[in-house]
Parts: C-alpha cells; structure tokens; sequence
C-alpha cells in the first residue's frame, strides 16, 4: 500500500499545481499504477504512488521536482502510460507527474518545418491538425492512436515507417526537460530549438531519449514536419519456406527504394496464430510458412517507380503477391493489429482472456532465423510448464532509419492469463524473460529496439549488455539525480549510489 | 495453479463487498478483463470527457480496471462512483477498442463499457452514494412523470407533456403514436411540431400517447433503474391501452433506451415496432410522400448525435434528408471523424457537471467554425441542442434541429 505523504507536502503539491490537479485518492493512485505491459496484478497495491499531480507548465514540474528533491520524495513521470515495459509503474510510490494535461500545440513554425509541442499530445491527434497544412509528424508506432510525445522520448520509440522517416529519436529535433534537481533545460543536437544537426559540444539529445523517466520529465519538443505523403504502397508476399521469406525480407530492405517505409516478416507460428484466431485476417493456405508485408512513401511518382521494383523483387524471390484486399487492408489496419485477449487459448484449445505480451529484442538480419528457433522454445517450455502462457508468433521489423538492412525489430508475441498470476508463475515469467534477452545478447542484439528493458528479468543482463556503457549510465545518473529520487528502481540504478 | 480449470479463477471473489457489490463484480468482471488484458487505451483520445479532462481516472480503460480491482479488494464503490460520472455514454470507446474491431466484425463482438458505467452507477445508488442532481433530478422525474428540463421548480407533467401539440388536432393513441422526448416536449417544442407536421405532410397517420412519461432513460443511465422500470412499465401500459403497435421516436435517447431496455421489462415486447424518425422520414423523401420544394439557403455541416452514430450505426439517413433539402449547402464531416466528437449532453453529465458538458460543447462548435463558410450547425438530438446553441451562440454558429429545417423546406414554419 502506498506511502502516505505528510500533509504539508501535499499543501506544498497544491500550491504548485492547483488544488484541481493533485490527488491523493485511492482510485486516482490505482488507476496510475499500471501500464499493458504484464502487470503482477496480485500485488497490485505495490505500485501505487502516494499521490499524483496533472501539472500545466514546465514551471509546475519543475517546483514539484524541486520540492520532492528537497524531500527525498521519489518522482515517477507519465504519460500515455501505454509502455510496454514498466518505466511508468512507480516501483518506489512517490509523486506521479501526469502530463497529459500538456497537451497544446504550441508553435507551428511553416518556414524551419517544425511543431512544438507539450509532451502530452498524442500522434493521431496531432496529425488531424497536421493535415489542414500538408504535413505529418510520422512517428507511427502500433501504439500511434494511444501513446504520448513524452513517453516516446522516454522510452525512444520505434516507428513502423521509421526506414523512410525515421524513428522517435530521428523526429523529436530538440526537448525541454525538468532535470532531477528541478532545473529546466533545452537538448538537442546543438543550441537552437530547431537545428537538426550541429556539432556544438556534447550531443545531449540522445542521452535523455530513451531514458525512462529516470533522468527527468520531458516539459516541451520540437518536432519535425514532413510533407503530407501523396502515395501509399503496400504489397504482402507469401513463401512456402520462413527462409525463404528471410532471405527475401533481405533482399527488399536492401533495394535502396528510397520510399520505402518498412518490410515485416511473419513466421509461421504467426501465422498459424492468425489462422487460428485472427477473424480480422484472411487466412493462406497450410503450405505458407512466411509472410512478407512491405510499404512505401512519399510522391505518387516516386512510390509508383519504386512499387515496381518491390514487386520485382518479391516475385523474384519466389514470393507470391497477396493481392490488393490483403496487401492494401492488412496494412491499413496494422494500429489495431494488437492481438485481442479473445485470441489466447489453453493447451486443449479453450478460450482465455489473455493479455499481449510483445518481446521487442534488436537482432542483426543474420541471426533471425537462430534467435526465432530459441525464442520459440522459450516461449513452449513456459507453455509447457503454465496453462496460461501461449505462443502468438514472431514478426521482425525493419529496425533502421533510412538504411533499414542492418538489424530488426525482432518481437515474439506471447499471450498471458494474467488473473492467474501469482508467486510461481510470476517468477516463471521473470526467468523466461531473462532468458529471452540472453539469447538478444548472445546473438549480437539488443534487449529491447524500442520498449525499454528496465522490466524484471531482462534489467538483470543490462550491465552485459552495455557493458562500461553501464557504468558511464550509473555516473550520468548519480551526477545528475544526487538523491536518486527520479523514478528510483529501475535499470539498476540503484547500485549508482551503493557504490558511492 | 497451473492445473486448474479454467473456470474456476472466475468463481473466486477475493472482495470483501456485500451483496450487491459483490453482484456487480461477479456480473462485470468478465467484461472488464476484457478490457484490462488489453490495455491499449485506444479509446483514450476519442473520449470527449477525457479530451477535457485528461485524468485517467475518466478513461474507459479505467472504468473496467476499478471492476478488476475491486474484485481483488482495493477498491471500493465508494472511492470510484465519483469517477463514473465522467462519461456522456456516446460509445465512442467501444467502437474504438481493438477488442471490438477485431473480433467485431466475425462475432458481433462489441467491448461494454457503457454497460459497465451503467452498472457502476447503479451499485452507487443501491449503496446510497449519490450524485445531489442526478437524485434531485430523479425525484422530480418521478414526481412529475417527466424529467424536470425546464428547471427545479417548473413542473413537467404528464397533463403538459402535449402542450406543444396545442392546435395541431393530435388525436390520442392509435396503430402509431409519436413519442416526444422530454426535452423537446418541453423545451424545444419546434421539433415536435416540425415532426408532427412532416409526418402529417407525408401523409403518415399517428396519435400521441394519452399520458406521455420519460422514456426512463437518464434514470437507467444515472442509476434509479427503478424509476426507469416504473416508467417504462407505464409507457407500455398506455400504448396497449390505446391500441398503439407503432412508435416513431424523435429523439435517439428515447429510441435506444426502449429498445435496448424494454424487452427486458415485458415478455410480449416483440408486438411493438420501435422506429427512429429520421429514418421513416427519410424513407418518405425517398418514396416521394414527402417533397421539399421551399428553398433553406444555409450552409450547414451535421452533427452525429452519439447514440444514433456511435451506439446505432444510424448515420446515413440524416445526411440523405439533408442532401435533399433544396437550397442547403451541405458541409459534410465523416461518421467516423465524429466518433471524438461529442456535445457532452448525454447521460445527464449536463446535470451533474455543466461546466464538462459547455466545454464539450464549445469544442463541438469549435469545429463547426473550422469549415469554410458554415454558417449553421444541425443535429438530430434535442439533448445536444440545447448545449451546442448555448455553445452557438457564443461563436457565431446557428444551432438548428433537422426536422426543424426539413419542416422549413416543407413550407412550415415552426
């Protein structure tokens, strides 16, 4: 249960941010403590802060990170709380900083192609705006209709057109971020709010994308305009072989189309999965045992002359085209193409409510195929041992902005009962968690592409992964956030100060 | 753990509630894992509370969420009912939830979260937790017949409920009556008489109900159902008494409360046909019964009432009657564009918290000003009304009903 605050902190909190904008009930705590990501549901009342504050200005923040700097008060931000990792959860209780309020557009610059922004707007909204000058801001994750500015540079998010446009780290130009102690700074490449590129000292940008909350609050960003598309293009290919598909998945993202936006790869579990409970999809024969999607971007005569040579390349490869329903349809609904809790089953079929859980390792192109093999087994082996557990299949994204060869978003879905948590199976999910991002590591990967991976099981192998990148994390952190009071207890951070 | 069926972690309520906290959870909680197991949000931002609001405690996501926590104890009746009146029940969530999208289409599958919000209201009434307008609001309904729209101190009586029709020469009852809602019967009365005098135009016979009480719909959407039961058990006792098979609804609250709330009243329910004014009146332009020769010169943009667009599917009619009107300059906003459009009247929110329900409204008319040229805003709710021309006049945009322009294009003044 959470921590009560003194009552002159919460006065303190009231006089910053208003009377209407702090809470300290039960259910505005409870309904701030979680995220999608796999929630111990049974231990739910450990992850509630002790209040929450909705400020309106990156002056509220930052008095509300002062004074809970001054309290040694833990301080966890949110917003979209739509993670799929547990940056949001306050693993610690604390004030919760809830910036959805900060939602404004706040300067739309025509000349130097830019949107400033509060951190709390979310992309779909955004772009209705947008869309009456002819621009978008194509950050478009799965989570596009739900999740936040603010908690893309959070957690430096992945865009499903990142290989045209970019991802969130190639889109957010510059941000305005409450620092642990309370002071409020701008970061970008260099200086000014709008350069894209500069050599001027430090590139502090990147050091606060993807940092979790556990650096500061993100009050403010400037984002990256781009010309409204004229033409989509959309094509799937299907193979009677994963490897097949694999080397064709090569051999698209390799083409150097330059309106190429993304090439996904199913496997055959997937599809199998989709087959099995997917209504929305419209099935492919038994035989087909890998799937291609691929999109494009940009000038209707650009992405009519680079279509071609997509669909060059997928029937050269042995792949067969879907057709216009499937390549067209699937594509426009891939938002919602979240897998629904109606689709999870028991080992002897029955239906279970279960919750998506997506696995988001960054894997070189050369070890898919390995790494898909011992996902897999982790994944049965749970099955196995928990009715609760089920395989939905893998898919691997194009991963790189502008040259998407290199490595992929490489996600195994797997669905879970989660009101049947308890200790065991909790602790069963941990190890194969950790599991799952031993095999990234080993294969030259990354844990996560663009989840974060502070969540229990997988933090543990962060310090293998970064290796004395972690150590340069943990002096970062300790120089920046001396009372370890922003979002404390994740990544490990806690050993920053043990060790001082 | 492992090996239990699968059944059986439904059955185990760890809630200390009573009875009928406990009834509700065992009722919801099903829908409600839903809901918690996917967790996406998507209905985040088409929410008109949430696009004011932003507190999470508002969210569709949450109203499901406190059902999961108050079936493992951490919540209680008493710490969420507050929260639940945050939702104008314009269903937009639900259309929006992936749950309803991808297994809509094969099962009919549609996410409950206007259900739950229902059923939350209902359990904080049952456990005296109540909102002092909606309870006041309730009372008067009761005492009166109709719903006190006219103010605390007017009475709404059944004796009153036809004053519109004064001159008309309505007889009472027969195959078809028309049901005027409340708030148009008392409130904005040009839309009754419009209806009446199209219908009458188009040659369709129909009576009023001898005694017309509320539909019972904002007391099921608040909570009272027993006042709902009551004046439905009503309604239905005055059509047979007057032979009525037939009910033309003008308004879409009215329509979707009797038929998604009625049958459940009275085994013989299936006698009576329920049918929606806009489109038999639709269908009487489209048959050529009804022609509309006198010119509206207005450029209007339409305004999807949620329980017809978003709760019904109901959003081709309107726009048909509308593109028949000689002279209009038809400004159209997709159906699927408004799903985040709301005018924060529904389910009473305008009783219990006016201030969420203006600024709604405001936003509402907000977009009407975006369009090039719109001079006039038309809506087939007299509920939205009322909100959206407050809202109107404020910025400049007329606020008119359909029928009232359709009686206009008629030859009618109303």
């Amino acid at each position: 249960m959470a921590v009560a605050l003194l009552d002159s902190v919460v006065d303190e909190l009231t006089a910053i941010c208003g009377p209407d904008h702090v809470f300290t009930g039960r259910s505005a705590t409870f309904n701030r403590a979680r995220v999608p990501a796999p929630f111990p549901v049974h231990k739910w009342d450990e992850h509630v802060p002790s209040a929450v504050v909705l400020p309106t200005s990156a002056h509220q923040v930052s008095e509300v990170v002062k004074m809970a700097n001054r309290h040694r008060i833990p301080v966890v931000p949110r917003a979209g709380a739509t993670g799929l990792t547990d940056g949001a959860v306050p693993l610690r209780h604390g004030i919760v900083v809830d910036v959805k309020l900060m939602n404004q557009i706040l300067d739309l610059d025509h000349e130097n192609r830019t949107v400033t922004v509060g951190p709390g707007i979310n992309m779909l909204k955004l772009n209705e705006e947008l869309r009456k000058h002819g621009y978008i801001y194509p950050d478009n994750p799965a989570s596009y209709p739900c999740s936040l500015v603010g908690g893309r540079i959070g957690t430096s998010g992945w865009s499903l057109i990142g290989a045209r446009y970019g991802h969130t780290r190639d889109l957010v130009i510059s941000f305005e971020i409450v620092l642990p102690t309370g002071e409020i700074v701008r970061v970008g490449d260099g200086g000014g709010r709008t350069v894209r590129k500069s050599s001027s000292g430090y590139q502090l940008k990147h050091l606060f994308m993807g940092h979790q909350g556990t650096l500061g609050i993100v009050t403010e960003a400037t984002l990256e305009l781009v010309p409204r598309p004229e033409a989509e293009f959309s094509a799937f290919f299907a193979y009677g072989d994963y490897m097949d598909a694999w080397r064709a998945t090569g051999d698209l993202a390799r083409s150097g189309v330059a309106t190429l936006a993304g090439v996904v790869l199913f496997d055959e579990w997937k599809l199998a999965y989709l087959r099995r409970d997917d209504e929305a999809y419209i099935p492919q024969p038994e035989s087909i045992k890998g799937v291609i999607a691929c999109a494009s971007y940009g000038n209707a005569d650009e992405v009519r002359i680079g279509a071609k040579r997509l669909l060059r390349i997928g029937n050269a490869s042995g792949g067969v085209y879907l057709g216009d329903e499937i390549s067209q349809g699937d594509w426009a609904s891939r938002h919602d193409r979240y897998a629904t809790p109606q689709h999870g089953r028991t080992r002897d079929g029955q239906v279970a409510l279960m919750s998506w859980h997506c696995e988001d390792a960054s894997i070189p192109y050369s070890e898919l195929p390995a790494v898909r093999e011992e996902w897999h087994a982790i994944a049965a082996k749970l099955r196995e041992r928990f009715d609760m557990f089920d395989d939905w299949g893998m898919f691997a994204y194009t991963n790189g902005a502008f040259k998407p060869w290199g490595d992929y978003l490489t996600e195994i879905d797997i669905g879970i009962w989660e009101t049947r948590w308890d200790e065991e199976t909790w602790a069963a999910w941990v190890d194969a968690k950790r599991e799952l991002a031993r095999v990234s590591i080993e294969h030259g990967g990354s844990i996560s592409a663009c989840h974060g991976s502070c969540r229990e099981g997988e933090v543990d192998l962060v310090p293998a992964e970064l290796g004395g990148g972690f150590e340069v994390m943990k002096t970062i952190k300790r120089g920046l956030d001396p009372n370890n009071i922003m979002n404390p207890g994740k990544y490990l951070l806690d050993q920053a100060y043990e060790e001082a | 753990m492992a090996d239990r069926a699968a059944s059986e972690d439904l059955t185990e309520v760890q809630s200390n509630g009573n009875g009928a906290a406990r009834e509700f959870v065992e009722e919801w909680r099903d829908v409600a894992y839903n809901c918690f197991s996917s967790g996406h949000k998507f209905c985040r931002e088409v929410c008109p509370v949430m696009q004011v609001t932003r507190d999470e405690r508002h969210t569709p996501t949450a109203f499901h969420a406190n059902v999961v926590a108050m079936e493992k104890g951490h919540l209680s009746i008493e710490d969420v009912a507050e929260d639940y009146v945050h939702c104008t029940m314009c269903g937009a969530c639900e259309l929006r939830c992936p749950n309803t999208l991808f297994t809509g289409d094969f099962y009919r599958f549609r996410q409950r979260t206007v259900d739950v919000v229902k059923a939350a209201r209902a359990l904080a009434v049952k456990e005296g937790i109540h909102q002092k307008d909606w309870k006041r609001w309730a009372e008067l309904t009761d005492r009166w017949g109709n719903e006190p729209v006219l103010g605390w101190t007017k009475e709404t009586s059944g004796s009153k409920v036809r004053a519109w029709a004064a001159g008309l020469d309505i007889p009472t009852g027969g195959e078809t009556v028309l049901f005027a809602d409340c708030e148009a019967a008392f409130k904005r009365p040009s839309v009754p008489r419009a209806v009446a005098l199209i219908l009458r135009e188009a040659g369709v016979e129909f009576g009023l109900m001898d005694q017309q009480w509320c539909c019972g719909g904002p007391m099921w959407e608040t909570g009272y159902v027993e006042i709902a039961h009551k004046m439905a058990e009503h309604n239905m006792l005055d059509w047979r008494k007057t032979g009525t098979r037939r009910v033309i609804c003008l308004d879409p609250h009215d329509y979707i409360t009797i038929i998604e709330n009625y049958p459940s009243l009275d085994a013989s329910f299936d006698e009576f046909e329920i049918v929606l004014a806009v489109d038999e009146i639709a269908e009487q332009i489209r048959d050529g019964k009804l022609r509309l020769t006198t010119p509206v010169e207005r450029t209007v943009t339409y305004h999807d009432p949620c329980r017809l667009n978003k709760r019904m599917g109901v959003w081709q009619s309107p726009r048909e009657i509308l593109r028949a009107i000689p002279g209009l300059t038809f400004v159209d906003v997709d159906h699927v564009t408004q799903w985040s459009y709301c005018s924060g009247a529904g389910s009473n929110l305008g009783v219990a918290k006016p201030e969420l329900t203006a600024e709604i409204s405001r936003r509402r008319v907000a977009k009407v000003r975006e369009l090039d040229g719109v001079d006039t805003l038309v809506s087939a709710c007299p509920w939205s009304e009322r909100p959206l021309t407050e809202q109107g006049e404020a910025q400049g945009i007329e606020v008119y009903d359909i029928f009232e322009l359709v009686a206009e294009a008629a030859g009618f003044e109303v």
